[in-house]
């Protein structure tokens, strides 16, 4: 039997609204996410990236078709489900407003473990404090940090608890170049040493060539894919799909 | 432009409502205190217009002795002669003269044995009289024989009376029997006039058991000839009779005199209630303060696109005072409105009861009132707000919305003074310094207060972290003490809006809770006895017991002293005041009565103990002559035989029982025994309750039972204040949700990132109930902190014998459950509203 894939969605569909207004996000995408690697998913503007990442989160219903993080089928679950869900399997990185400004960056790290009730793996824990580097300024509050380093407070979070995946909605999109490779640098360390499985929606070439595979979506569809990326390949198919994009207006 | 800003009023609807309920219940608090004491007080006018309709001139004896404060204002001591009587039937102009008898007192026993009581009306007693126009006889016959009496409509049905039964009713005299002759009502359908009772005798049976006194009358009426004005009856009427022994009013003003006393009544409950409802409004002030600074502060980007597009500061500061405006006076119209209703719910309550009613009074004063208090107190509430607004400048509407919280330093140390200068005041009070008790206890209550609520958000984080402590280890219990404690200054005036009622409850029960105990403590050291004959506090000031019966109690075997104390306003060298017949050598032993000077021994007719304080401010000595006068017995001599050194039981003049024949009513109220061994105290207690076994009005009890009964209106004062200041804990439980909404709408961003990490619903929920508690403590903790230590202020500076320093720990606990419970309750819908939160809406939510 193949290894069964970290996150699958099975002809997805996504409908936004009803008769004229009607905006079909997703049309039947079909994707399988690998276990222990890194996915990318870019596309242009509007494209259904963000309604992809959170119709496979559990954060969004679907119109059609079937969703699933490991064995669980996501789509169909309650809320107590779903629930259980993000915090036993999903891990999540936002563009920002990661972290709650009230608990500290060590807190908000294991704020998801603390929620579920459950000790950190001391090991572990260690070994993605030693990740992100933050050093002394682990006690510090999120508005003392910096950007970049908010994000990797981010990271950390979304990594504690070990999940299924990770998803990551254009977690450098806020940042510059320099905390934005950082991010990257330890998201792909994450999959490379530790196993991690992760889906990141892009827009930055540079950041989808970290990736294993890159997905790309366009009005809805998934167009095609690049394995073991480079950013000017990945920025070549973008100019393509754009192109594509003029044809079709 | 004004339309465009408050537009952005109305954008926050729930955050409105909230405020203007704070509003609408103070207002309807108020409004509805005086509505219904304005409708029950127009009904008692006109019900007295009513009764005194068919009077022109009435006359009545003149009393020289002060009501007795207890009550029995319609106890009739001062009476009309039949000389009087005849003398009034040569006036010229007089058409009719009626002399009346009727007084209060006439206590008529159910089926129970127990005496039927009204709510407050007199239970009068007296005599038929034939062809009187408002009085009907409806059933059966007035009475005709001195065993014979008829009784009002609203007695037969209370007591299920009917005409041929034979009723028993205590009077002037012990019960006695009487057969229902008749059953009477009023002209117009009505059983009762207003609540009172009324049993009709034939007139020389009223005399004696009414009045006392055989041939004599309580008041007499004139009806006027033809051509005659009631002024000018009165005139010649005083002429014929003289005024200084008879008091003659017209029928108009006799009505205002009987509807006067009612009045001052009314209008002490009006105020006490209203000051309530203004309670309740400022409670109000803290959520609309709020509620402003919040709507402002998040729209001061908005606010800044308007001034950057050329808006001077006093448009934004009119636009933001238009709204309080608004807001406060259409809540305080709702208000207005509802309190008619609840006034008009109220007297129709009261009239059920037997109280006179009639349509709704609304005053325009009221309604102007109303409306004015509400709106001021809404507009002085934004005003900081506004002031803030109108300090928003243009740049910011480029700049970040979130603002760093400014520095509580100044605010700590103004509150630190504040809290100084109240104590201060309280001490110079204390020391006798200033004796101005406006300035000293009502000024330096109001700062310490006042003071407290500026050190509340100093004090916010430091206590909500303490407590906090206990919920720390769930992490909603964790995220809701750090959202205390996120914006002191909010969270503080949310509790603060909760002190308000917690430390006036608490004052109040710190200071009951002493006077009980410093009571209880003078009982308990003072007092020697083991039995009580008490006449009961409910019963009115006409009941007790013949204190002849005392002379039976100390018969019975195992007595060892007993005395009756028999009570009464009256005048004593020449000034007002209480006296009490007591026998004295027995009560040297139950009450520890010792001589200052002259004798302390039983008393003659004639003789008179002074109390120690009588003493020093009279001047009077052992020996010295001076004169009592009583309600019937008038003006006699006494002399003076002893003086008594202060004792905290006997704390008026004593008098012998010979002397106390001129008192308002023949009865003791309280008697007092002493037996000689504790084995018989229940063997003494069975006789003495055969002794008394006819009179339903008397208990025998012993003195502890007595204590708890006679402290125990102090219980029900406590409930009653409770109760109303039950508005202002409404308020600020208003107040509570109003920032907890505000709270999960500022936190939308960060709640639905909870939710999106896997916090389920329920903990979402009990993070907002763990913050809501937490304000709800706070200001139940500062609330009980201030009013403990004003309550402990006043004992010691009130001090004296009565007042025993005790903490109601009982009500500091019960205090602090409700805090939470009304935490509970006010995270309610907020709770719900973070729970039901979108995560996706949440989380992309800008
Ligand atoms: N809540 C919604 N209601 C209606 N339409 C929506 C909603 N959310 C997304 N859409 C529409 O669905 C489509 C896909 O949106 P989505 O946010 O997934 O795009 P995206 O690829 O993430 O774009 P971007 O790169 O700009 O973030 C768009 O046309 C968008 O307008
Ligand atoms: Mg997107």
């Amino acid at each position: 039997m193949a290894m069964q894939p970290a996150a699958r969605a099975v002809t997805v569909w996504k409908i936004y609204g009803s008769g004229e207004a009607q905006v079909q996000a997703l049309r039947g995408v079909s994707a399988d996410f690998e276990r222990g690697k890194y996915t990318a998913i870019m596309g242009p503007s509007g494209s259904g990236k963000s309604t992809l990442m959170h119709c496979l989160a559990g954060l969004d219903t679907v119109n059609a078709g079937e969703v699933f993080i490991g064995d669980t089928q996501v789509t169909g679950l309650g809320d107590a489900g779903l629930t259980k869900l993000r915090r036993d399997k999903v891990g999540f990185i936002f563009q920002q407003f990661n972290l709650l400004p009230t608990l500290t960056a060590e807190e908000n790290i294991k704020l998801p473990l603390a929620i579920a009730g459950r000790a950190p793996d001391k090991a572990w824990y260690d070994t993605v404090i030693q990740t992100v580097g933050l050093g002394d300024r682990l006690h510090h509050r999120p508005a003392e940090l910096s950007g970049g380093q908010q994000q990797r407070v981010a990271c950390a979070r979304a990594l504690v608890s070990r999940p299924e995946v990770i998803f990551a909605d254009e977690p450098t999109g806020n940042l510059d170049s320099k905390s934005g490779n950082d991010v990257l640098n330890f998201l792909r360390d994450s999959v490379r040493h530790h196993g991690q499985t992760i889906v990141m929606v892009t827009h930055d070439p540079n950041a989808a060539s970290y990736a294993d595979r890159v997905v790309f979506l366009a009005d809805g569809e998934i167009v095609d894919e690049l394995h073991s990326p480079t950013a000017d390949g990945v920025l070549d198919r973008m100019k393509k799909l754009d192109r594509r994009g003029d044809a079709d207006a | 432009m004004l339309k465009a800003m408050l537009r952005g009023l109305f954008a926050h609807k729930l955050r409105l409502i909230l405020s203007a309920l704070a509003i609408v219940l103070g207002t309807a608090f108020m409004s509805a205190a005086f509505v219904s004491g304005d409708t029950i007080s127009r009904g008692f006018t006109d019900l007295f217009s009513t009764v005194n309709e068919n009077i022109d001139v009435q006359v009545t004896g003149k009393s020289d002795v002060p009501v007795n404060p207890a009550g029995g204002e319609g106890l009739v001591t001062a009476l009309v002669p039949q000389s009087i009587v005849d003398k009034l039937k040569t006036v010229d102009g007089a058409q009719t003269v009626t002399p009346q008898v009727v007084s209060d007192g006439a206590r008529v026993i159910d089926k129970n044995g127990k005496a039927i009581a009204t709510t407050g009306a007199p239970r009068l007693g007296g005599a038929w009289v034939d062809g009187d126009p408002a009085v009907e006889i409806r059933e059966g016959n007035p009475p005709r024989a001195a065993d014979e009496v008829a009784i009002t409509a609203n007695l037969a049905k209370t007591g299920e009376f009917k005409v041929g039964d034979t009723i028993e009713v205590i009077t002037l005299q012990p019960r006695q029997k009487f057969k229902v002759s008749g059953i009477a009502g009023y002209a117009g359908g009505r059983d009762s006039l207003g609540g009172e009772t009324f049993v009709f005798f034939t007139l020389p049976v009223a005399q004696e058991l009414m009045l006392g006194t055989p041939g004599m009358y309580s008041n007499v009426d004139i009806k006027a000839a033809s051509g005659v004005s009631d002024g000018e009856l009165k005139r010649r009427v005083e002429t014929a009779i003289g005024t200084t022994e008879y008091k003659t009013l017209t029928g108009q003003e006799t009505a205002d005199a009987q509807a006067s006393g009612i009045q001052s009544f009314l209008n002490v409950f009006k105020i006490a209630l209203s000051v309530f409802g203004i309670l309740g409004l400022i409670t109000g002030a803290f959520l609309i303060f709020n509620t402003f600074s919040m709507l402002i502060a998040q729209r001061t980007r908005e606010l800044a696109l308007y001034r950057s597009f050329g808006a001077s500061r006093n448009q934004v500061l009119n636009s933001v005072l238009l709204e309080s405006i608004l807001l406060g006076l259409v809540a305080s119209l709702i208000g207005l409105g509802l309190g008619v209703l609840l006034g008009w719910a109220m007297t129709k309550l009261l009239a059920s009861s037997g109280l006179p009613s009639g349509s709704v009074v609304l005053k325009p004063a009221v309604a102007i009132g109303t409306l004015l208090v509400g709106t001021l107190i809404t507009v002085l509430a934004a005003l900081i707000p506004a002031l803030r607004a109108s300090r928003v400048a243009p740049i910011e509407a480029m700049r970040d919305a979130a603002r760093p919280d400014k520095p509580l330093r100044t605010m700590t140390i103004a509150g630190l003074i504040t809290l100084a200068v109240g104590i201060v005041l309280l001490i110079l009070r204390g020391t006798k310094a200033v004796d101005n008790n406006v300035i000293t206890l009502g000024l330096g209550s109001f700062l310490i207060f006042i003071g407290a609520v500026m050190l509340a958000p100093a004090l916010t984080r430091p206590i909500t972290g303490a407590i906090g402590k206990l919920v720390d280890w769930a992490m909603p219990g964790r995220l809701g003490v750090r959202n205390t404690g996120r914006n002191p200054r909010r969270t503080a005036l949310t509790a603060a809006a909760l002190m308000i009622g917690v430390t006036l409850a608490t004052g109040a029960a710190v200071f009951a809770s002493s006077v009980k105990a410093g009571v209880t403590d003078l009982f308990r050291s003072d007092l020697n006895a083991d039995l009580v004959i008490a006449a009961d506090f409910a019963s009115g000031p006409t009941a007790g017991f013949d204190p002849a019966i005392i002379n039976q109690v100390k018969a019975i075997p195992g007595v060892t002293s007993a005395t009756a104390i028999q009570s009464d306003a009256v005048r004593l060298n020449g000034k007002d005041g209480f006296a009490s017949a007591l026998d004295v050598e027995p009560s040297k032993t139950l009450f520890g009565l010792k001589a200052k000077s002259g004798d302390i021994r039983d008393l003659n007719a004639g003789e008179v103990i002074l109390n120690d304080a009588f003493a020093t401010e009279t001047g009077l000595k052992p020996g010295d002559s001076t004169t009592l006068v009583t309600a019937r017995g008038g003006e006699s001599p006494l002399k003076v035989v002893g003086i008594l050194q202060p004792n905290q039981l006997v704390g008026s003049p004593v008098v012998s029982f010979a002397d106390a024949q001129g008192f308002r009513v023949p009865v003791a109220q309280q008697g007092y025994v002493k037996v000689a061994d504790p084995s018989q105290v229940d063997a003494v207690r069975a006789q003495m309750k055969t002794l008394v076994a006819d009179n339903p009005e008397v208990t025998v009890t012993d003195p502890s039972e007595q204590l708890k009964q006679s402290t125990s209106f102090l219980d029900l004062l406590l409930n009653v204040l409770n109760v109303l200041l039950g508005l202002t804990v409404l308020v600020a439980v208003l107040g509570v949700i109003n920032t907890l909404l505000l709270s999960v709408f500022e936190r939308t961003r960060e709640l639905g990132l909870l939710r999106a990490v896997g916090m389920s619903r329920s903990k979402m929920g009990w993070m907002v109930a763990t913050e809501s508690v937490l304000i709800s403590l706070l200001g139940a903790l500062l609330g009980l902190i201030v009013g403990t230590g004003l309550g402990i202020a006043l004992v010691k500076i009130f001090g004296g014998d009565f007042l025993k320093l005790t903490i109601p720990w009982g009500f500091l606990i019960t205090a602090l459950i409700g805090a939470v419970i009304a935490g509970l309750v006010a995270a309610l819908l907020p709770a719900i509203r973070a729970a039901r939160l979108n995560v996706l809406q949440a989380i992309s939510y800008e």
